[in-house]
């Protein structure tokens, strides 16, 4: 087996030696790579350090300022929490729901189709259309849901605009949009398990129930445990739908930190606060993203 | 050669057609992309202004008529609107364009928000020259207002209204609690005070059979702050806001005031816990005679009530004033404007404050002096009761966190929540205010 | 959730060379039923099914009553005291309203360019990196590939600000090429795409090399081909996750002329007031080029959630 090697025997002499063939292939992304991940990192770094800001002013050296400042403001931490939290109520459902719903589907029940362009159809519409729709379903007066409790004999729910529920009502609507990503996940795993598993469980007597716990299951964890990986680490990243739902109100009650620092940001005008704050968040992404993958991989041990 | 994978997938031709149009039209994109680093293409058209604002509802469609009015005065010009989103979003979209250099030519601002704005940089001073050449000259505005275009000598905004926080009344509960004077309108002197101004109120819930006055307060995040800046300012107290801190402000008068509000919303003669929309719900039923608001409401009040009645604010604490913003126009920083479309701009302005009778129909009170000396001003009722409040207006502290939707109006209006609704006792509540007003003062302005 | 993440999935590292999962190829289940039975008990059958239907009909519920809404007349939607039949019947007013007045056929066309921009850029740049990683030898490589590796961890939404001074900066703020560029750096793409290259088989590449194909040829001719339904995977992801994409087109344009649809419909109010009708036909309007390109790339998606979720053969 040659390598794959460059080799000089190939292609016409050119003046494009200067370059291997190689880096030429690699450039394009190389070099967006550059422009747009790498000198912004920096960038960003650099920002934080300073007091640049929206308005016209030239910035100046603030050194470690605003990231002391960050980390003594309590409106950021707050915001942080409403990250943490909106992440820990939603990945539940998130993974128990789909893995219900790939279990029943998986098991051959009629009407396939109508299951999965049921529950992946949510995934595909873009942000701006499932805020929309939600922000319709959960009009105090108007609205689909209050309009179900009402028949169903119960009061309306401010969904939107009471700090205790509308945190609950984001976590509904991301659960409704998102979980299809999930559920085909599973069901692709459900469908990869080998069948001589079930056939010799059968041969030995299990049930239905036996199965699954006892083989559908354990062959599940790998998945289960990469699925609430990407699920809290794309949590911890929310912005879209809160912003558009509530705008984190009522009264910053639902603000995510990345909100906070495009409020911060671009609605304060304080671009190199905003820095601060979102490498404080990133240093959150890299702690949650450093202890799961620990975490898997001991599990995989 | 064997082992060749077979290609998977379904059979190619249709599949790969699509890919390759989709590429091929995807290539087309990346020259025309490429190409653009250019905007949209409406900014090309020399020939239209466009304008950023935030009126939806009836003021959006009164602004559509204003626009239509203006064409005779702005010949070979077009006014295109984009209407945005109330609040915050809109002042900060305007403000991220403004720094991209390719905002809007002209826009809505809030003038209590200019304070934050004119020295950022993001806005560039309007040509009073200019202006004078189409009829638009300085003394066309009170003072009051005027003084609250200018910084560093530089004229940044032109105001189109001042919108006054008023009080609204049913013409018949009103007579009858002897509330009006010989010529029907309200008689403030009634209301001069505070004691007299609750005894007022309880008259008015006995006319009416239900209750006095209506106020809308409840998680709204600035009809707090509304009412209780426009009676501070009564009191005479001083507000003084220096960058850095300490705020300089009279804590017993804040908390005179507090009381007194907290009176007002007492559950019995008036009702204690509405929120914006069920205190407007409230007047209109006729639940109450009363109701303290904005004169932005009028238009809904007057379907439900064609005779409602109108009167500035009362002065309650001896010196008259009335809490009001004013909705201006505003340039946006371009780094190379074209003069060809500045001077397009200041004429359409210039076209659109002489309809200001248009916009008056809504209950605004034209900026512009000489619409409101008009005969036919003087017709609109209840408009033409309260049109003097301009001469006295407060608008918000000039300082660069206050403003129409500012994190500080929402945070003034929820310790005045507090004590209006959860009882939190008035003295506590004035030093709570200027404990928050004081952490505001301790961040840099971002100018 | 864009495409320069995968609903974020930097997991990859985890899966980096695993066998398949069991011995012996796993049977795709040819027949209806999945290997998971219920058996015969008609009542499991029966409660399952039951089970299903309601989680369907409330997954379905949000979308036909945005669509019923849609076709009312303003009137019959706000009207408090009707829930689902219009007393004046169904009407396409909402829509013609939404179409004609506003800007809505404008976002579509923005959205599509952008998408489309990102989508070419990005599987072009990815594929031909993924092929220099997989294929070449070149100074730095493994250092370059661990970096592209290690930007996976980074999120976009870290970026925006850095992105946003860097448009001020290029004087590019609400032009095109600020909302497309920043979303066409894809390094799981190309960690993906890579992956892939090394799983081919290199008999084919040896014997084109040998009749005289230099590196162009052969990425171009021999191992695109091959590879045409992952990078329909990918293309598919790219796409979707571009045109859906929110947080960037919203902090990088304020001019609406250039909004993409999500930015669009929420960011732009009509000029007449909240209506609801109108703004349910906006929503219907924005969801269907994406649930038309389901239709007709259904196969193609799934597969490639499965793929790209899983982080490929």
């Amino acid at each position: 087996m040659s390598s794959p090697h460059a080799s000089p025997r190939t292609g016409a002499p050119s003046a494009r030696r200067l370059l291997p063939p190689g880096l030429l292939f690699a450039l394009p992304f190389l070099v967006l790579f550059a422009l747009f991940m790498v000198w912004p990192l920096v960038q960003g770094l650099w920002m934080s350090l300073t007091d640049t800001s929206l308005s016209a002013h030239a910035p100046s050296f603030v050194g470690l300022d605003n990231f002391t400042e960050a980390l003594g403001d309590a409106e950021m931490w707050r915001s942080l929490g409403h990250t943490v939290w909106f992440t820990a109520l939603s990945t539940v459902p998130l993974v128990a729901v789909a893995l219900g719903m790939a279990l029943l589907v998986h098991t051959g029940l009629p009407g396939q189709w109508v299951w999965r362009l049921a529950f992946f159809a949510p995934y595909l519409l873009p942000v701006g259309v499932v805020s929309l729709l939600w922000i319709w379903l959960y009009q105090p007066d108007l609205g689909l849901l209050n309009h179900l409790l009402e028949v169903a004999g119960l009061g309306p729910v401010s969904w939107l605009s009471d700090e205790s529920v509308a945190m609950w009502a984001i976590v509904l609507t991301t659960l409704w949009w998102t979980v299809g990503f999930n559920f085909l996940l599973y069901l692709a795993a459900l469908q990869a398990i080998p069948d001589h598993l079930y056939e010799a469980a059968a041969i030995d007597g299990a049930g239905a129930w036996r199965r699954l716990w006892s083989i559908t299951l354990p062959q599940l964890s790998r998945i289960t445990g990469v699925i609430t990986v990407l699920q809290i680490l794309a949590s911890l990243k929310v912005f879209d739908q809160v912003y558009l739902l509530t705008k984190g109100g009522p009264n910053n009650s639902t603000r995510p930190v990345i909100e906070y620092m495009y409020d911060v940001g671009f609605t304060g005008y304080r671009l190199g606060y905003a820095s601060a704050v979102s490498y404080v968040f990133f240093a959150l992404v890299l702690i949650a993203s450093a202890a799961q993958y620990a975490a898997l991989r001991r599990r995989e041990k | 050669m064997t082992g060749i994978p077979a290609p998977v997938g379904p059979p190619a031709p249709s599949r790969r057609r699509v890919l390759t149009a989709a590429l091929a039209s995807g290539a087309a994109v990346l020259g025309a992309g490429a190409l653009s680093g250019c905007g949209s293409a409406q900014a090309a058209d020399a020939s239209t202004v466009r304008l950023w604002d935030l009126f939806s509802g009836a003021d959006g469609g009164l602004l559509n008529d204003m626009v239509r009015a203006a064409r005779p005065g702005m010949p070979g010009t077009r006014i295109e609107r984009t209407v945005l989103e109330w609040g915050t979003p809109y002042y900060t979209k305007l403000a991220m364009a403004s720094a991209g250099g390719r905002g809007p030519d002209m826009a809505i601002s809030h003038m209590s928000r200019l304070a934050g704005y004119a020295p950022t940089g993001l806005l560039d001073p309007w040509d009073l020259d200019v202006l004078a050449e189409y009829g638009i000259t300085e003394d066309a505005f009170t003072d009051a207002v005027w003084s609250r275009t200018q910084f560093e000598g530089h004229t940044y905004a032109i105001p189109l209204d001042t919108h006054p926080f008023i009080v609204f009344y049913h013409p018949e509960p009103a007579r009858e609690a002897g509330l009006l004077t010989r010529d029907g309108a309200l008689d403030t002197d009634a209301f001069s005070s505070p004691g007299q101004f609750l005894a007022a109120g309880r008259e008015l819930a006995k006319a009416s059979g239900k209750q006095g006055i209506a106020f809308g307060y409840v998680t709204d995040t600035a009809q707090g702050w509304r009412l209780f800046y426009g009676l501070y300012r009564q009191t005479g107290g001083a507000f003084r806001l220096p960058e850095g801190g300490p705020a300089e402000v009279d804590v017993d008068r804040m908390a005179e005031v507090i009381a007194f509000m907290a009176k007002i919303v007492d559950g019995r003669v008036n009702p204690r816990r509405l929120d914006y929309a069920s205190a407007i719900a409230a007047f209109t039923n006729r639940q109450t005679a009363m109701i303290l608001s904005g004169e932005w409401e009028l238009g809904t009040f007057r379907t439900a009530d064609k005779n409602v009645g109108a009167a500035p604010f009362p002065t309650v604490f001896g010196t008259p004033a009335v809490y009001a913003d004013s909705h201006s126009f505003v340039l946006p920083h371009h780094p190379d404007p074209d003069p060809e479309r500045r001077r397009r701009t200041h004429q359409a302005v210039a076209a659109l404050l002489k309809a200001g009778q248009i916009w008056a129909t809504a209950g605004h009170i034209p900026a512009y002096g000489p619409v409101t000396r008009t005969s036919a001003y003087a017709g609109l009722q209840p408009q033409s009761h309260y049109a003097k409040a301009q001469d006295h207006v407060v608008l918000d502290p000039s300082v660069w966190f206050a403003g129409a939707g500012s994190d500080f109006q929402n945070a003034m209006s929820q310790v005045l929540q507090q004590a209006l609704l959860d009882g939190l006792a008035p003295d506590r509540a004035a030093r709570a205010m200027v404990r928050r007003l004081n952490t505001f003062l301790s961040k840099p302005s971002p100018a | 959730m864009t495409s320069t993440e995968l609903p974020v999935r930097p997991a990859a590292p985890v899966r980096a060379a695993r066998p398949s999962r069991g011995p012996g190829r796993p049977r795709r289940a040819a027949r209806p039923e999945g290997n998971l039975t219920l058996g015969e008990s008609r009542l499991a059958r029966g409660l399952a099914l039951a089970v299903l239907a309601v989680l369907a009909l409330a997954w379905l519920l949000p979308m036909a009553w945005a669509l019923l809404t849609a076709f009312k007349s303003e009137q019959d939607a706000s009207d408090p005291g009707q829930w689902f039949l219009p007393r004046h019947g169904f009407t396409l007013h909402g829509f013609s309203t939404v179409w004609e007045r506003g800007d809505l056929p404008l976002w579509m066309l923005n959205s599509f360019l952008v998408s489309a921009a990102v989508t070419v850029i990005t599987v072009l740049s990815s594929a031909m990196a993924g092929y220099a990683f997989s294929r070449t030898v070149f100074a730095g490589r493994r250092w370059l590939f661990a970096l592209t590796v290690a930007a996976v961890l980074v999120p976009p939404q870290l970026l925006i600000v850095p992105w946003f001074r860097q448009m001020l900066t290029l004087h590019l703020v609400d032009t095109y090429a600020a909302v497309i560029l920043p979303q066409t750096v894809a390094p799981v793409m190309v960690f993906i795409l890579k992956k892939h290259f090394d799983s081919l088989p290199r008999e084919l590449e040896e014997a084109a090399r040998i009749d005289g194909a230099g590196h162009w040829r052969i990425f171009w001719s021999v191992l695109l081909p091959l590879s045409r339904p992952m990078l329909a995977a990918v293309a598919i992801f790219v796409f979707i996750g571009a045109w859906n994409n929110f947080l960037w087109p919203f902090v990088s344009t304020s001019d609406p002329g250039l909004m993409t649809l999500p930015v669009g419909i929420t960011s732009v109010k009509d000029a007449y007031g909240i209506q609801y009708a109108q703004t349910m036909a906006s929503a219907v309007l924005a969801a269907l080029p994406l649930v038309v390109v389901f239709v007709f790339f259904q196969r193609h998606i799934v597969k490639s959630v499965a793929t790209t979720g899983l982080g490929g053969q």
